[in-house]
């Protein structure tokens, strides 16, 4: 489905559930994305996004197994889809067009 | 080691609002995230955290059971679906659903009306924000009335229990008096009340402008709103003086201290001028005994705390007071009424100043309104039985593709309440539109609009009506409709319609209601519309009459008209016809019997266009001033004379002679019987009223004698009234009556024919069958109208047989009761009606039967 529209938390946890890799549930995202941006988000949030996501059907899921941390329950893991993967790439393709049409002239300014 | 805990509470309550469906992901992340702030932070603020996480986790998506991704017809689109169909039946038989909703809405309508009603009543007064610690003192009184309650209480009363009683905060008593009121050239009669300087802080009356206490000043009126208007127009009337001229010759000048706002809807009392009780006490004669006068009403207002009970104290000693003094009327004994229950229960007690309705009406309107809408529910119930069945096939559909029984139930159920929610915006529409602004005009003392006292209540109420008419209306249908086998359905065996018997009963009932309530309508319409058109005994037209007051006015008057070039004649009188006269009691012989009597100049009987039986009128010669009378026909048949001229009788002391009998004629409306009526020569210092005629020119005739009042009289209102206008007030309150009758008579109508519409297209829609077989085997179109219609006449009949006669019995009583006098009952309204149902009736079946008569045989027989 072209014209997905993510928003900005949204690509952050897509993003961050995909250089996880296999090990991405709910504290896992909420750690990685505080090291690498420095962002704190409520672990509800998270929740949230991710259902969104997955609603959306960029992410799918599955429980993992038992362990004995946690109070012995399960996590959910979520990996990106074929269609989540494709609205990354997107999302990445229009961004650096756009900022290649930047004039030059603009970071001579900013400067 | 112990491990640390998060708190149990917040995990119960995780617990209790997650949808189990997260629940294990997100407690093993908040207690994942609870273990590594408990080892690395503190165990307190870990389960400060924890709490909180639990609390932002409260939400929707984490509440709500219903995983969309689970369920495979989610209920909401199964409603939605459901709806779309229920529009989509409407839109197809635009006509049945019209019929059907309007019906329905009309009942609501009505219902809606009579709560807005009763909630009025019950609600009266109470804007008064002091209104639960006021109360009106009311009296037992022996005199020759019947009732011995009286609102009418001893002068002294008030102030005595203010001096007397601790829990008496403030009083004030009502004292009506009537005066004519001028200010520049408007002068007008006016009904007014005294009351005391407590008034205004006692009742909530807004004030327009100036201020409430201005009746502490004796000489300031306080003036209500439409007096502002009448008086002053677009004038501000603050501080502008007007003069009254009270009915005891005491003339006063006013300054206007106050305007108040119109009257809340509510308010039972609504009096025009309220002027300072201080200037009654200046009227009344100086040795006038407090407990022997009786004021109109004396109302108090207790202390914060204290009860009414307190008040008993003291009335025993006030009784023996009272009785003391001797005067016509003994106080028994006191009690008082709470403000707020004067309009439901002030009704017991005579001369009330506050409105006060009877609860017959209310409990009357309640049943006709609960009644009407039973009907309307049974009538709806049978059409949305009838509907159904054109989808019997749609609802065995749904039950092969696994529909249960509950489903095709709620399906219906909803179908209706959008029908019923249609049906009440409609009703609330004709109840805001139609019915209140006709109550309105129909009662134009009571100040009805729409609206309740709690705007909540309506709202509950319209609420309430829509769960009870859905159910009651939708429920059988549903119910009935969803018991369908779909073998049976699809085979086309399905039957729709036994021998309902109950359902026939209550048909004939209500034609049963509609015929008796035709039948009175067109009788009553009928003999009202003649009355109106009936001969008054005398000329109406061209006349014109002006109250003078007294003779020397007259004389001014009469010299001022007589030049005038359209005067055709003028009389005098002390009493004229068409004005109020009273009743006075005669003895003649062994026996007494009430009369009216006028004393009129010569020339008057002729210009009035009495018509004379047989004698002469009365003329200027002395002997016809002093003794000669006049009198009608009543008078005569009353005395039981054969010979009436020369006949004499004994009045005021002077011996009479009848000179003239005149036929009979209305000098009052025409619900009162013709009493007899004597007209005297009269002495000229009794003459009050000034008759004119002109054929062409009463306007300007008018105009003139107006201009020459103002010069004569300027504080007296010209009160003067142009004859065939005298019986207007009597006209405009049957016109009402017979309006009310028509929307009595169509709503009963309308509904009888709904019902028969309902059951008769669901006994054909059962038969369509049987008719084609019978065509296949060579009915006639009119033998098969006559099956499809042959048991609806019979109940039709039947109730007409039984509804008729009592319509007419019950309406001829009331006719009877209300016009002495009326003519003969034919058998036209009797015609008239059968007619107006029977037409109604064909416009209504026709369609129906003409589906029988049409039915093609190889259509419907095919399934088999």
């Amino acid at each position: 489905m072209r014209g997905i529209h993510l928003g900005e938390l949204e690509e952050l946890v897509l993003l961050t559930v995909g250089s996880l890799y296999d090990e991405a549930y709910g504290v896992a995202i909420i750690d990685e994305l505080k090291e690498q941006t420095g962002r704190e988000l409520n672990i509800s949030a998270a929740h949230a996004v991710l259902r969104r996501l997955q609603e959306k059907q960029l992410l799918e899921s599955r429980m993992g197994g038992a362990t004995n941390e946690r109070g012995g329950r399960r996590k959910r893991l979520f990996t990106l889809t074929k269609l989540g993967k494709e609205a990354l790439d997107d999302s990445m393709l229009i961004r650096n067009k756009l900022y290649k049409r930047i004039p030059k002239l603009t970071f001579n300014f900013s400067t | 080691m112990n491990k640390a805990r998060p708190p149990a509470w917040a995990e119960r309550f995780l617990r209790w609002y997650c949808n189990p469906f997260f629940l294990e992901e997100i407690e093993g992340d908040i207690y994942e995230l609870f273990d590594r702030r408990a080892r690395d932070q503190s165990v307190r603020r870990a389960r400060l955290k924890f709490i909180w996480d639990v609390i932002r986790f409260f939400r929707w998506s984490n509440i709500k059971r219903s995983n969309s991704k689970n369920a495979i017809m989610p209920k909401s689109s199964l409603f939605r679906n459901y709806l779309k169909l229920g529009i989509r039946n409407l839109r197809k038989y635009p006509v049945t659903s019209a019929i059907n909703i309007l019906g329905l809405a009309t009942a609501l309508g009505m219902a809606i009306t009579v709560y807005i009603f009763i909630d009025f009543q019950l609600h009266m007064n109470r804007f008064h924000t002091k209104g639960d610690r006021i109360h009106q003192v009311i009296n037992y009184v022996q005199n020759e009335s019947n009732n011995p309650l009286w609102s009418d209480t001893p002068f002294e009363l008030g102030p005595r229990l203010l001096q007397d009683h601790p829990a008496v905060e403030q009083f004030t008593r009502v004292e009506y008096t009537s005066a004519s009121v001028r200010y520049r050239d408007n002068v007008f009669e006016e009904s007014m009340v005294f009351v005391d300087a407590a008034f205004m802080k006692m009742f909530d009356f807004a004030v327009l402008a100036g201020s409430p206490s201005a009746l502490a000043n004796k000489n300031q009126v306080i003036i209500s709103y439409d007096m502002a208007k009448k008086y002053f127009g677009e004038e501000d009337p603050m501080a502008k003086e007007v003069i009254m001229s009270f009915g005891n010759g005491d003339t006063r000048t006013f300054e206007v201290g106050a305007v108040l706002e119109d009257y809340p809807y509510n308010s039972g009392m609504s009096f025009d001028f309220l002027l300072p009780m201080g200037n009654f006490i200046d009227q009344s004669p100086p040795n006038r005994n407090g407990w022997a006068y009786f004021t109109d009403a004396t109302f108090v207002l207790l202390h914060d705390g204290h009860t009414i009970d307190e008040l008993y104290s003291v009335y025993d000693a006030y009784v023996e007071e009272q009785q003391a003094v001797g005067p016509e009327w003994l106080v028994e004994r006191f009690t008082t009424i709470p403000l707020y229950d004067l309009s439901t229960k002030g009704y017991e007690m005579s001369s009330p100043v506050v409105l006060a309705v009877e609860p017959g009406g209310r409990i009357a309107l309640a049943l006709i309104a609960l009644f009407l809408l039973g009907m309307a529910c049974f009538n709806f119930m049978n059409i949305a039985v009838v509907g159904a069945a054109r989808r019997l096939r749609e609802i065995a559909l749904r039950k092969v593709m696994g529909g249960v029984r509950k489903e095709i139930i709620q399906q219906f159920m909803v179908e209706n309440l959008l029908l019923c929610t249609i049906a009440l915006l409609l009703g609330i529409l004709i109840s805001r539109y139609l019915l209140i602004p006709g109550f309105d005009v129909m009662v134009p003392e009571l100040d009805f609009e729409f609206r309740t006292f709690f705007p909540f209540d309506l709202a509950l109420f319209c609420i309430g009506l829509l769960c009870a008419t859905a159910f009651l209306s939708g429920a059988y249908p549903a119910l009935y409709i969803s018991r369908f086998q779909p073998v049976t359905i699809f085979k086309g065996s399905q039957k729709l319609g036994s021998k309902n018997t109950f359902a026939r009963v209550i048909l004939g009932f209500q034609f049963f209601l509609a015929f008796q309530t035709i039948v009175a309508g067109v009788v009553f319409t009928d003999i009202t519309y003649e009355m109106t058109k009936r001969d008054w005994g005398y000329e109406q037209h061209n006349t014109l009459s002006i109250y003078v007051q007294n003779s020397a006015n007259y004389e001014l008057m009469r010299n001022a008209v007589m030049d005038q070039p359209h005067l055709e004649s003028f009389a005098g009188a002390s009493a004229h016809v068409g004005t109020f006269l009273p009743r006075e009691f005669f003895e003649y012989l062994d026996h007494e019997f009430a009369l009216r009597r006028a004393g009129v100049t010569s020339g008057y009987l002729e210009m009035m266009g009495f018509q004379l039986v047989e004698g002469r009128f009365l003329t200027d010669q002395a002997m016809d001033r002093k003794s000669s009378v006049v009198v009608n026909e009543a008078f005569v048949r009353t005395m039981g004379w054969d010979e009436s001229i020369n006949q004499t009788f004994v009045m005021d002391s002077i011996s009479r002679t009848v000179v003239g009998v005149v036929k009979n004629f209305h000098y009052d409306n025409f619900y009162a019987r013709i009493e007899p009526f004597v007209f005297t020569g009269v002495e000229d210092k009794d003459i009050c009223f000034m008759v004119v005629r002109s054929q062409d020119g009463l306007t300007s005739l008018d105009q003139h004698l107006r201009n020459t009042w103002f010069d004569i009289a300027p504080n007296e209102p010209y009160d003067r009234n142009y004859q065939e206008d005298t019986f207007n007030y009597y006209f405009r309150s049957t016109r009402a009556d017979m309006v009310l009758m028509l929307i009595v008579t169509a709503m009963a109508l309308f509904l009888a024919c709904l019902g028969l519409y309902g059951l008769i297209s669901m006994s054909i829609q059962g038969k369509l069958k049987e008719f084609g077989v019978r065509k296949v085997l060579g009915a006639t179109p009119q033998g098969i109208t006559r099956i499809a219609g042959k048991q609806y006449v019979w109940i039709v009949g039947i109730a007409f047989l039984l509804g008729a006669p009592l319509g007419a019995y019950l309406i001829i009583m009331m006719v009877d009761e209300l016009y002495p006098v009326h003519k003969p009952i034919t058998a036209g309204p009797f015609l008239l009606s059968i007619s107006v149902i029977l037409l109604t009736m064909i416009i209504t079946v026709v369609g129906q039967v003409r589906r029988a008569v049409k039915v093609n045989p190889a259509s419907i027989l095919r399934s088999e």
